[in-house]
C-alpha cells in the first residue's frame, strides 16, 4: 500500500469519525515541519538549495484504553543538512498499538522505554537532533502499589529501517519501604538488557550476545534523598574505524551516586558518575555514528545544560567510550562529578530586595579514567576512583532578579575549561569566561521585550567573541528578534560574524516561525547530546502545530 | 514528492479545524517520592487546573513559572484552581528539578516526566506548553511564553469560570 493511501485512508476514518464519535473515542496529533533554503552552505551537497523535515503524528484514542498511534515523516525534496542520508522522501516512521488498563499495558509496535536513569536503555524522540531510537515490537508491564514490571523485546528503529540486532529486556522496581505519614521511602530496582546481533565470519572471542545488568536503590525523604545506580554490561570487541576488533575485548561498568539536600529557599544536589566502556548500541558498527543510530542507552554529559549563544561553544560531550587514536590519546570513559545549588534570598531583605533573588550556582568536574594505558597491546588496568587527564570543568553562577513590575534580570557567569584534544579528539585546550547580562521589560499592554548581552572572553582557538540579541513583543502572540554574534578576535577566519533576524507567530498549540541568517557550525548540543553542524547561510521556517 | 508534502500540509491543517473536546491521558508520572501517580488520580477534583510543561534548562519556561509563582496566592482567592509543573528534564537533568523547585519557592506541585511519556501523549514539541483542563477536558492549550502572559492565561481561566 503506497503511503498516500494510507494517509487517504486516515481521513476517511476521520470522516467516520465525525459521524459517529462519541465522548470518549477521538483522535488527536500534531504538524510539525521544519525547512531552509540554504544561500551558501559549507556543505557543497546544500549550496543554493531547499531541504525540509516534517513530521505528522496522528493517534485515535477509543474508550480511553486504546490508543493506535503512527507517525509519517517526510524528507522533502531532501533532509536538513547534517541528518542522517537513510532519511529520505516519505514513510511511515512509527506505528503502535497501546492497550492500557489501570494496572496493566501492553504495546506492540513502536516502543518508548527507559530503564532506571537510562544507563542500560533509553528510546526517545528528538527532532532536533534527528534522534529516533525507538525500538520495533512488544512490551508488557504491570504496576501495582508497591511493584512495577516492565518486559519488552523487539528490533531497533535505524532511520527508516530496523537494525539488524535484537533487543530484549526487563525493568523491575519494588518499594520497600513507605512511610505514608512522613514522607520517606525506599525502592529498589533492577534491569536486563541483553542484545543479540548475528555472527560474522570470523569467530570473535566474545558472545553474540551482550548481557547488561543494572541495580538501583533510593532514598527518599522530606529533606533529603541519596540514590546509587551499578551497571555492568559483558565482554564485547571494541569499535575502531568501524570495525569490531577481534582483539581488543573489554567489559564495561558504571557507577552513579546521587545525594540531595531540601530545605525551604534551598537546594543542593550532588552527583559522582564513573563510565567504562559504556557505550551500548544494537548494531556494534554503528559505534560513534553521529546520527546515533542504533544506540540503546542514554549517557549524556552530566553539565550545566546552557541556553544562550556563547555558553554553547565548547560544551562537554560525555566520554563513556574506549578510544586509542594514539599513544598520547588514550580513553577509557570518564569520572566526574557535578554539584548545583539553588538558593532563593527572601522578599523584603537587604539582598532580596521587594521582589526576592534567585541564585544558582554549578560546578562540574570531568576527567579520563586514570590507569595503565598500554598502545601497543591494546589493553588498560584501571584505577577505581583515579582522575586521569581533565576533559572539562565549569563553575556557572546566575542571578536572577526582578527589580521593578516591569524590570527584571538574569546575570550568568561561566568560568569554563575544554579539553578539545581528548573531547573532540583534535588539538588545543581553550581556557574561556562567559559573562551574559538578559534584561526583560514590560512595556504597556502586552507589549515587552528583552535585551541581552554576552561576551565570551579567551586566549585560546578562536579568541574572544561578542553577542547581543533584542526581542521585541507585540503581543503575546507576535514577536520578532534579530540577534548576533561576532568573533572578532579571529583574524584567520576574518573575524566571522552570525547574524539572524526572524518572527514568530504563536496561537493556542501553533507556533510559526520564520527566520534569515547566519548559523554557527560547529558542534550543536541539545539535551546533552551533541552533534556537527555545517555553517550555512539561509532562510528558515518552522511549523509546529498540536491538536 | 512536493504534492505528498502539500498533501500532508493540507492534512495537518484540516485536522487543526478538528476541534473536539480532548481529554488528558491517563499517563502514570513520576513525583517526588520516586514513586507513580497517574493523571486520573492528580486531576480528580473538580477544579480547574493549568498544566505547566517546563525543563530546568528552559529560561522562557522557568520565566513562566517564576511569574505565576508571583501571582498565584493573589489569584487563588479568587478563583480555584491547581498548577501543576511537569517537568520533561530527562536523566541528564531531571536530579536539579527537586533542588530548583526549593530554591525557587515555588508553590506548585511538581511531577516528572522523564522519558517524555505524558509530552509525547499530548503531542507537544516545543517548550513551554501550558494546558488548561477542567474534569479531564482540554480546554484550551498555549505554546511559548512572553513576559506578562501569565496574566493572559488567568484571564482565560476566568473566561471559562464565567461559562
Amino acid at each position: 500500500m503506497t503511503l498516500n493511501r494510507v494517509v487517504l485512508f486516515l481521513v476517511f476514518l476521520l470522516f467516520i469519525y465525525k459521524g459517529f464519535s462519541q465522548s470518549n473515542n477521538f483522535f488527536y496529533g500534531s504538524f510539525e515541519s521544519n525547512g531552509v533554503y540554504y544561500e551558501d552552505s559549507e556543505s557543497t551537497d546544500y549550496n543554493k538549495k531547499f531541504a525540509s523535515n516534517s513530521y505528522l503524528n496522528l493517534k485515535y484514542n477509543l474508550n480511553n484504553k486504546w490508543v493506535f498511534d503512527l507517525q509519517t515523516e517526510s524528507y522533502i525534496p531532501k533532509q536538513l543538512q547534517n541528518y542522517s542520508d537513510l532519511l529520505e522522501d516519505t514513510f511511515i516512521s512509527t506505528f503502535s498499538i497501546d492497550f492500557n488498563t489501570t494496572n496493566f499495558n501492553f504495546t506492540l509496535g513502536t516502543l518508548y522505554e527507559q530503564f532506571g536513569s537510562g544507563i542500560l536503555l533509553r528510546t526517545w524522540e528528538d527532532r532536533q537532533l534527528g534522534i529516533n531510537n525507538s525500538l520495533w515490537g512488544i512490551r508488557s508491564s504491570y504496576n501495582k502499589d508497591n511493584l512495577s514490571f516492565v518486559l519488552l523485546g523487539g528490533y531497533q528503529k535505524k532511520a527508516n529501517t530496523i537494525s539488524e540486532g535484537k533487543v530484549f529486556g526487563f525493568d523491575s522496581e519494588f518499594v520497600v519501604y513507605d512511610d505514608k505519614n512522613s514522607f520517606r521511602n525506599l525502592i529498589l530496582g533492577l534491569s536486563y538488557l541483553g542484545r543479540l546481533e548475528a555472527p560474522h565470519y570470523v569467530s570473535y572471542p566474545f558472545e553474540d550476545l551482550t548481557n547488561s545488568f543494572s541495580g538501583r536503590i533510593d532514598y527518599n525523604s522530606n529533606n533529603f534523598y541519596m540514590n546509587y545506580e551499578y551497571a555492568y554490561k559483558t565482554k564485547d570487541g571494541v569499535v575502531k574505524f568501524n570495525s569490531v576488533s577481534e582483539t581488543f575485548v573489554k567489559n564495561g561498568n558504571a557507577h552513579l551516586i546521587n545525594i540531595g539536600l531540601i530545605k525551604d529557599g534551598l537546594g543542593l544536589d550532588f552527583t559522582f558518575r564513573r563510565l567504562e566502556n559504556m557505550g551500548f548500541y544494537s548494531e556494534r558498527v554503528e559505534f560513534g555514528s553521529p546520527y546515533f543510530e542504533t544506540t540503546l542507552n542514554y549517557l549524556p554529559a552530566l553539565t550545566k545544560q546552557h541556553d544562550y549563544l556563547l555558553t554553547n561553544i565548547n560544551v562537554y560531550q560525555s566520554q563513556p567510550n574506549i578510544s586509542f587514536q594514539d599513544p598520547s590519546l588514550m580513553k577509557a570513559g570518564e569520572i566526574g562529578f557535578q554539584l548545583d545549588a539553588y538558593y532563593n534570598i527572601k522578599k523584603e531583605t537587604f539582598i532580596g530586595g521587594k521582589y526576592g533573588t534567585k541564585i544558582s550556582l554549578n560546578i562540574s568536574k570531568w576527567n579520563n579514567l586514570k590507569g595503565n594505558y598500554d598502545y601497543d597491546n591494546e589493553d588498560y588496568d584501571l584505577d577505581l576512583l583515579g582522575f586521569g587527564e581533565k576533559y572539562f570543568s565549569e563553575q556557572s553562577l546566575e542571578i536572577r532578579k526582578k527589580w521593578t513590575n516591569s524590570f527584571s534580570n538574569i546575570i550568568l557567569f561561566v568560568n569554563r575549561y575544554y579539553n578539545k584534544r581528548f573531547v573532540e579528539e583534535k588539538v588545543g585546550e581553550i581556557n574561556s569566561k562567559i559573562i551574559v547580562f538578559d534584561n526583560t521589560f514590560k512595556l504597556s499592554g502586552e507589549k515587552s521585550t528583552r535585551f541581552e548581552i554576552q561576551h565570551l572572553f579567551t586566549e585560546d582557538d578562536k579568541k574572544n567573541w561578542f553577542g547581543y540579541g533584542i526581542e521585541y513583543n507585540f503581543n503575546y502572540n507576535f514577536s520578532a528578534y534579530f540577534n548576533s554574534i561576532i568573533n572578532y578576535e579571529n583574524e584567520i577566519e576574518n573575524n566571522p560574524t552570525y547574524s539572524n533576524i526572524g518572527v514568530s507567530y504563536s496561537k493556542n498549540a501553533s507556533k510559526f516561525m520564520v527566520s534569515y541568517g547566519k548559523q554557527r557550525g560547529g558542534l550543536m548540543c541539545y539535551g546533552g547530546v551533541c552533534r556537527y553542524v555545517p555553517e550555512f547561510k539561509g532562510l528558515s521556517f518552522s511549523i509546529i502545530t498540536s491538536f | 514528492m512536493f504534492k505528498k508534502l502539500v498533501f500532508t500540509l493540507i492534512l495537518a491543517f484540516y485536522i487543526t479545524e478538528f476541534n473536539a473536546q480532548k481529554l488528558v491521558p491517563n499517563i502514570p508520572l513520576e513525583t517526588f517520592k520516586g514513586t507513580y501517580t497517574t493523571m486520573n488520580k492528580e486531576l480528580n477534583e473538580d477544579n480547574f487546573y493549568i498544566l505547566s510543561f517546563w525543563a530546568t534548562w528552559c529560561v522562557p519556561c522557568i520565566n513562566e513559572l517564576d511569574a505565576l509563582n508571583e501571582v498565584y496566592d493573589e489569584l487563588s482567592k479568587e478563583l480555584k484552581f491547581k498548577v501543576y509543573a511537569i517537568s520533561t528534564d530527562d536523566s541528564r537533568t531531571k536530579r536539579r528539578v527537586r533542588p530548583l523547585v526549593n530554591g525557587k519557592s515555588w508553590k506548585f506541585d511538581v511531577l516528572l516526566d522523564e522519558n517524555h511519556d505524558l509530552k509525547r501523549a499530548l503531542n507537544i514539541s516545543g517548550l513551554p506548553h501550558t494546558i488548561i483542563t477542567k474534569q479531564n477536558q482540554i480546554l484550551h492549550r498555549r505554546v511559548g511564553y512572553a513576559p506578562g502572559e501569565e496574566l493572559g492565561l488567568l484571564d482565560k481561566l476566568k473566561e471559562y469560570d464565567i461559562e
